[in-house]
């Protein structure tokens, strides 16, 4: 069978398919992000740029996308900071029926519900929550701890929301590093700390920036965990963005600012991919 | 197996998805768009329809008038009845997502008051595109156990006393028009978009928390997350009879916000003469009646209804005060200029509130 | 060695301690008598009895699970082939396609289900199920890719030479050499794609027609509008029957890869 045939037939259903869902609406995105208003009924529209001169206008957008990011950064963070260590332990210091047990219960948050973990978070750290109640119960006169409606409430939902995914692409990649390299450093007389620094994250970074990936960027659209946890604090781009397409009804700027945090996530990932390549 | 099985294969497995996408709606069912929650989807309510008509009610809700809009505009043809407010009926009747309705048949039109019957905001050269249904306002309520004294003046939202312990609405149009109340300003047309700007952001220190839902503002107020917080008077009785909260609702001194609800059918409805009953019974004075007195309800536009409620009831006594009455402002259309500047002036204070 | 080792097992312990706080809080909620949730807990089956009667509830449930198992077949069929193609063969435009997989990951839900609700309404897909198998199979695309190469990474291809040596015509080869070695990884892509599909509310939620909703919108509709402990009761029940699920793949299939 010819080459050119076999990997036609073997991707075109999984291309084809993209670009029904993903390719064509998002040019039908990018198309109303010039348009003056949204072209249903009888509506008058034109092309203008006014939605993306909106952004930088007001200073307030560009405040919020920058709020964003280092809500990003900093979400991603603390995972790699709680997630790497659990994924060498896991990987490296427990074997047989007890690892696929752990793993089994780290992944199994991925099948209960986002949502209901957030609200459950949101009962944990309310006034009279969970965590207030029995603190209270413990150490009589605490009185409130005013957790909820915080930045730290926030970042709390995110890390644990996100954490398996770090923990997950860390393993994977800490798992094929060969048990005999690591030892052969350790004969050679490599120290801990060496041995981490110069064997282990090196050969886990491809896990590193995977995970990374997969947390900044969600992370940076999200808007329904700022929402429930953040309260007055919770204002972010992705709640605005996402106030544009379900109570405002202004799609062009939605997609207009939607466009420009995605261009702006672009940036950032490039500038980082030289620090990467370099690694490799 | 070859590839053509699978081919053969997934052609099947879309046969099913399109089987089961298209959903079968018969004769006897209407859709009604509302707010959850909101009168129309009462279980008991919706039997009792049952039992004299004979059709099945299904529903959808939104969260926010836009989205109400839009699911009319993307779905035409789809929704029998919606509930809109009449601030917006006209946009919605002049964008075509609603029709006249012709109301002959329909017993309990002529015991709406007449008022509300012939408001403008929803009669149009005579033809009418809502029916009223019920009424109310939007100011605050407070919680009975930590205020002795309840206020008197909407200035209580932007006291010191209460910093971090209010409540507030995330709408940019109620928000708006509440600074407007308390300013003295045209709640439709403010006058000095920079005063309300400015009085908005007075209130930082004061908000804990936005509200978006009844059921959060139940939840926060009942975990003493906020002591004092906007809310609309047919939600307060609900608060009050159904969970036995502490509650009480304010009709301050410098006057509300007033908003009327009707009930209107989109054009091209499917089952437009059920619709049509549908509505004629959620302004029976029997639906009412129930619903106002175990569930709890705004006051209804239907005059009759209203005077065989218990005679202290929330909504017979409330407005009594003619004087704090007629300073109630009625939410009217908005020209799209106007909301456009509004909702950017709330997004830009929201993010001035964060720290 | 042996100190470190004990650390790092309390660690870990206390990790799955903090990722399951939020789960223990619904389950325990769940037998809550309070409908505003209040403490303490009075214990009840009251929302375990109101859910057996909420047909909305159940219609959404069976709405999810059809819609997650048509997704996760046809996600993972598409997924594993397209795999295959970017292990076996070396073409133009590789790197491009390659790339091209992931924005279904790298792009804001709300964006794409925003793109998706305009679009479908365009060309007169429309809204409802089948909308939603389209949305929720592009979005576990990628997952089954990565997934299903990383288990490529360590297959032998000498094992389909010697398959084509002896006769086998090339989709022979894949179906019955192929496909079998790589089923564990297929197994664990099929359940992400599941998994993300079970979860995804923000797609469905713009793609959903009236009266014709899945659990997560159903939950997410709920705690803006009247949450109930009845959502803590059935995301219970979920859980439960995802963790039979697991333990039930697991015994074919050596999660955590080698030891």
């Amino acid at each position: 069978m010819n080459q050119r045939a076999a990997v036609l037939s073997l991707i075109s259903p999984a291309y084809l398919w993209l670009t029904l869902t993903i390719l064509l609406p998002l040019s039908a995105m990018l198309y109303y992000s010039f348009l003056s208003d949204v072209p249903i009924g009888s509506r008058e529209v034109s092309w203008t740029l006014e939605n993306y001169g909106t952004f930088f206008e007001k200073a307030f957008y560009s405040e919020l996308m920058l709020r964003s990011f280092k809500l990003g950064a900093e979400v991603t963070t603390f995972c790699l900071l709680l997630g790497f260590p659990c994924a060498l332990a896991l990987a490296k210091s427990i074997g047989g029926r007890t690892k696929e047990a752990l793993f089994l219960l780290i992944i199994l948050p991925f099948w209960s519900n986002a949502l209901v973990r957030i609200f459950s978070w949101t009962m944990v750290l309310r006034g009279n929550g969970i965590l207030e109640y029995y603190i209270n119960w413990l150490l009589p006169g605490t009185g409130p701890l005013g957790l909820m409606f915080t930045y730290p409430a926030i970042l709390l939902g995110l890390v644990h929301s996100y954490l398996p995914y770090m923990i997950l692409t860390c393993y994977i990649s800490i798992d094929a590093i060969d048990n005999q390299l690591l030892e052969a450093a350790r004969s050679l007389g490599a120290g801990k700390l060496t041995i981490f620094f110069r064997l282990i994250v090196p050969l886990a970074l491809p896990g590193i920036v995977a995970g990374s990936v997969l947390i900044f960027i969600p992370v940076i659209g999200s808007f329904m965990e700022p929402r429930l946890l953040g309260g007055r604090n919770g204002t972010f781009i992705g709640t605005i963005i996402e106030d544009q397409f379900t109570a405002v009804f202004n799609w062009p700027l939605g997609a207009a600012l939607s466009f420009i945090m995605m261009g702006l996530v672009l940036l950032v990932l490039l500038g980082f991919s030289p620090l990467v390549r370099r690694f490799k | 197996m070859s590839f053509h099985v699978l081919l053969k294969l997934i052609c099947f497995q879309w046969l099913i998805v399109l089987i089961l996408g298209s959903s079968v709606i018969s004769a006897a069912e209407i859709r009604v768009l509302n707010w959850q929650g909101y009168g129309t989807d009462e279980a008991w309510a919706l039997e009792m329809f049952k039992e004299r008509t004979g059709i099945e009610v299904v529903h959808d809700y939104f969260n926010s008038e836009q989205e109400m809009l839009t699911k009319l505009r993307t779905n035409p043809g789809v929704y029998d009845v919606v509930l809109i407010n009449s601030a917006y009926t006209r946009q919605a009747a002049e964008e075509g997502l609603i029709e006249a309705i012709e109301t002959t048949g329909m017993a309990n039109v002529s015991d709406l008051s007449s008022s509300m019957r012939n408001d403008p905001k929803l009669v149009d050269d005579g033809k009418i595109y809502g029916v009223a249904w019920v009424w109310g306002v939007t100011s605050f309520a407070v919680d009975t156990g930590d205020f002795q004294q309840t206020p008197y003046s909407i200035e209580a939202l932007w006291d010191p006393k209460n910093a971090g312990r209010v409540g507030w609405r995330d709408d940019a149009v109620e928000a708006v028009q509440l600074a407007a109340v308390a300013l003295g300003q045209d709640i439709n047309n403010p006058s000095d978009l920079k005063a309300i700007r400015q009085k908005l952001r007075e209130l930082k220190p004061q908000i804990r928390t936005f509200w978006s839902s009844e059921d959060e503002w139940n939840q926060f107020f009942s975990a003493n997350e906020f002591d004092l917080a906007t809310y609309w008077s047919g939600s307060a009785s609900r608060s009050k009879n159904t969970f036995g909260l502490p509650v009480e609702f304010v009709l301050p001194q410098e006057g509300a916000i007033g908003w009327l609800d009707g009930l209107s059918i989109p054009t091209n409805a499917p089952n437009r003469n059920e619709a049509k009953a549908f509505i004629n019974f959620m302004i029976d004075p029997d639906f009412y009646v129930k619903w106002d007195t175990e569930v709890g309800a705004p006051t209804s536009a239907n005059a009759k209804a209203v005077s065989m409620l218990p005679a202290d009831a929330f909504n017979r006594t409330a407005f009594s005060d003619s004087q704090k009455v007629a300073k109630v402002q009625f939410m009217g259309p908005m020209e799209d200029a106007l909301r456009e500047e509004i909702l950017e002036l709330w997004q830009e204070t929201k993010a001035y509130f964060q720290n | 060695m042996n100190f470190l080792k004990w650390i790092g097992r309390t660690y870990l312990i206390c990790i799955v301690v903090f990722l399951y706080v939020p789960i223990l809080v619904m389950v325990a909620l769940s037998f809550n008598e309070s409908q505003l949730y209040r403490l303490p807990i009075e214990w009840s089956i009251r929302w375990y009895e109101a859910l057996a009667n909420n047909s909305k509830l159940h219609s959404a449930t069976v709405n999810s699970l059809t819609v997650a198992f048509l997704s996760t077949c046809l996600s993972t069929m598409m997924g594993t082939a397209v795999a295959l193609a970017f292990y076996r063969y070396d073409f133009r435009a590789k790197r491009l396609l390659q790339i091209l997989i992931f924005p279904p990951i790298t792009i804001p839900w709300l964006i794409i289900g925003t793109a998706m609700l305009v679009f479908f309404f365009w060309v007169g897909i429309g809204r409802g199920l089948h909308a939603m198998v389209l949305g929720h199979v592009a979005l576990s695309l990628p997952y089954v890719v990565i997934v299903v190469s990383a288990r490529l990474k360590s297959f032998d291809s000498a094992l389909e030479d010697a398959a084509r040596s002896l006769g086998a015509s090339y989709w022979q080869t894949t179906l019955w050499v192929t496909v079998p070695w790589l089923m564990p990884g297929i197994i664990a892509a099929a359940l992400f794609a599941f998994a993300v599909s079970l979860d995804q509310f923000v797609i469905s939620y713009f793609l959903a027609a009236p009266g014709v909703t899945t659990l997560p919108v159903e939950i997410y509709t709920a705690i803006r509008k009247g949450l109930t402990p009845e959502i803590n009761a059935i995301s219970t029940l979920v859980i439960l029957l995802s963790m039979l699920l697991l333990l039930g793949v697991s015994r074919f299939y050596r999660f955590g890869g080698r030891d």
